[in-house]
């Protein structure tokens, strides 16, 4: 690897680095002065920031890098970040972090240190560290670290004389060595004593990298050892399918270790300050004792109370019951009775099917008032920092499905809409863990506006959502359990940064509920027109009749009116459309307690529709797909009927 | 960009690479944090100087 790409002859560098908004650009600014030169790093779109800076009478290039988490990147900003580092030859590498952070951002620092790097820490934001009630041991830290370290507030002009004098007095990097698990220290001893060349990284921490699959160092230590690498793929190969893990996860976990070791009486936190309540609740939200009974209530609240009486409650029975039913359709059916000359286009406009009367009042009246409560609700619990705490907390009851913490993701995202969670499938971590995350999302986890209208419905009637609810829980149990049991495949290893719990601000709420409910709007709302028009076309030609006939001997095996297959047919084209078309059955009074709980299962359960049937195809392939298909509907008309038996024979108290 | 998930800064301008995800042609209003995987809503353009009051300050 060649050292110096570009040549500031003779002048020393000082290159700063760390997180997004530490306070970089701060110090960049009290180092440089006003005066600095912004470019776009060669061959890239990111910029750099370079300036110059005099300290204790020498001249100094400092470059200001893009923000990046580790030395193994995944964006653009932290590949140039990097670059910079392996490249520029710096005098002083000035690692910023933030202090309230430390634990999260400390990782980094061992990766600099461990590269060889003649690395500066300072320790920024110390003074809302400090009001928050954290003490840090700087001395201490630096011991431990073997490098120097300054306490800072740059905003506030502290510790900039300490790191000006640190940076001035730098005698070069103390090649401090910290000691990973034992197989993990010899793997990467074996890949070190392979190598041969000449780099800018020491040894040791090059085979981390290459261990963890790093596409751009293998390929420049390729052309580096020209024959001899070799030896190193082979040792590469063998030590990963030894430990058959990825060793990403396993050295993040490692290193989190051993800082946290570091870090063992250097941060203090005392008590009766401002986190403690975060921290607390932080704490119950992670141990499974206090994390299951939270879960619960926040379940409770957010989709019962919130999203199932009041969205799909209070909110439709204003807009669909006042607004819809008692001012805007008479009014748009007298129009179209009195304008519209024949009769398919007044079915096609307001009829039973039509596009104003079935697809706005849908879209509008029934959907919008459920999707903007569910969206409010998870913009508020997202924004709060719950969700990786959720991941982690359910990360062992989701080993036993097969999947991993990491899958929460996409069942969460399921609850807003299932077909986007199937395309954040791919972001797991075995092909087994997307499968059986794809099987679990088409059959047991309702889309919101589907759980928010099957809420409110079944909430009027006494046991109905219990036994709902328990039928749902049962199959994603018995479903989970059975496809981690008979497919095949490796077991995932889960392993996430928690970022700290926080009180969600009323901006971010309102800004991701808006955008969301714009996004929904400008998919859902043609679909729901499309949706219409197609019904339409079925009426009018008699093809919608012939097809609620086929499905007339399964709607009987359900004990459903033969009128239900439309719903059916309703929920292939959208699951929240099919869900409308419920809410319309139960409240023309057609459906008893024991029907209604029938269908909502059913209904739930059913074939997902055909945007995430496309989806699943587009990830998952044809054969995986299908079987999917079929095996969903099977279940879904299976557990129908025999769940509509055991009601009739129990009762239920329905 | 803050990822809604993992709090990490998702850049404004993104890898080419990561414009679109596989084979799917875009247009689903979603960010995929490149971290991790979690799909952020987009914020449309008439929400953007309102989120952007909102947005973190160097410290």
């Amino acid at each position: 690897m060649s050292n110096v790409v570009e040549s500031e002859a003779g002048q020393r560098k000082v290159v700063l680095v760390g997180n997004p908004n530490v306070g970089k650009s701060v110090l960049f600014n009290a180092l440089t002065g006003s005066y600095s030169v912004v470019s776009n790093y060669p061959g890239t779109s990111v910029e750099v920031l370079r300036g110059d800076a005099t300290i204790a009478g020498q001249s100094y290039k400092v470059l200001d890098t893009p923000g990046m988490y580790s030395l193994l990147p995944i964006t653009e900003e932290e590949r140039v970040g990097r670059t910079i580092l392996l490249t520029e030859a710096a005098e002083v590498v000035v690692h910023v972090l933030d202090a309230r952070n430390i634990e999260r951002m400390l990782p980094m620092t061992l990766q600099l240190i461990e590269a060889g790097l003649p690395v500066i820490l300072a320790v920024n934001i110390l003074d809302e560290a400090e009001r928050l009630g954290m003490t840090i041991d700087i001395p201490l830290l630096s011991k431990r670290l073997g490098i120097p370290v300054v306490g800072a507030a740059f905003a506030r002009k502290r510790g900039y004389d300490e790191l000006c004098a640190a940076i001035a007095g730098y005698t070069g990097p103390a090649g401090r060595a910290f000691a990973y698990a034992a197989d993990l220290e010899q793997d990467m001893a074996r890949i070190a004593a392979s190598m041969r060349g000449s780099y800018s990284l020491d040894r040791r921490a090059l085979a981390l990298l290459l261990l963890q699959k790093d596409e751009e160092l293998t390929a420049q230590v390729a052309t580096a050892e020209g024959a001899g690498f070799t030896a190193i793929e082979t040792a590469l190969r063998e030590v990963i399918f030894d430990r058959r893990s990825d060793l990403h996860l396993t050295i993040s976990m490692e290193r989190r270790r051993l800082c946290r070791s570091l870090l063992d009486g250097v941060v203090v936190q005392s008590a009766g300050q401002g986190t403690s309540i975060a921290d607390r609740l932080s704490d119950f939200s992670l141990n499974l004792w206090t994390g299951i009974p939270l879960l619960l209530l926040i379940l409770y609240f957010v989709l019962y109370v919130f999203v199932g009486q009041f969205g799909a409650g209070t909110m439709v029975d204003f807009f669909e019951g006042y607004l819809f039913e008692e001012w805007i359709n008479p009014f748009v059916i007298h129009l179209g009775n009195d304008y519209l000359p024949w009769h398919w286009l007044r079915e096609l406009i307001v009829g039973e099917y039509g596009v104003f009367t079935l697809g706005v009042r849908y879209a509008v009246a029934l959907i919008m008032p459920i999707v903007g409560t569910f969206f409010l609700a998870f913009s508020v619990l997202e924004d709060s920092g719950y969700f990786p705490r959720l991941a982690l907390l359910v990360d062992r009851v989701f080993k036993r499905f097969g999947m991993s913490g990491r899958a929460v993701i996409p069942i969460v995202l399921g609850l807003g809409c299932d077909t986007m969670a199937t395309m954040v499938t791919r972001t797991l971590e075995t092909v087994r863990e997307r499968i059986i995350a794809t099987i679990l999302l088409a059959l047991a986890i309702p889309c919101s506006a589907q759980l928010g209208v099957i809420m409110g419905l079944l909430s009027e009637v006494p046991g109905a959502l219990a036994v709902w609810t328990g039928v749902i829980v049962l199959i994603f149990i018995v479903i989970g359990l059975l496809s981690a049991r008979l497919m095949p495949g490796e077991k995932p290893v889960f392993y996430m940064e928690v970022p700290p719990l926080r009180m969600p601000q009323l901006r971010n709420v309102l800004v991701k509920t808006l955008s969301r409910m714009h996004w929904y709007f400008f998919e859902i709302f043609p679909l729901f027109i499309i949706a219409s028009v197609l019904l339409w076309a079925g009426k009018m030609t008699g093809g919608l009749k012939a097809l609620v006939s086929l499905m007339e001997p399964t709607m009987h095996m359900l004990g459903l009116p033969n009128e239900a297959a439309a719903v059916f047919v309703f929920g292939f084209f959208r699951r929240d459309f099919g869900a409308a078309g419920l809410y319309d059955m139960q409240t023309s009074g057609m459906l008893s307690p024991i029907q209604l709980t029938v269908a909502a299962v059913t209904l739930t359960l059913f074939v997902p529709c055909v945007a995430q049937f496309l989806m699943m195809k587009k990830e998952r392939g044809w054969s995986v797909s299908l079987s999917i298909f079929v095996f969903v509907t099977l279940t879904a008309f299976g557990v129908g009927a025999l769940l509509n038996k055991l009601l009739i024979v129990t009762g239920f108290g329905l | 960009m803050i990822c809604s998930n993992c709090q990490r800064e998702i850049p404004d301008q993104p890898d080419p690479q990561q414009e679109s995800c596989g084979a799917c042609g875009g247009g689903c209003r979603k960010v995929h944090c490149p971290y991790c995987g979690y799909a952020n809503p987009v914020v449309p353009g008439f929400l953007q100087r309102f989120a952007r009051g909102g947005s973190n300050k160097e410290k």
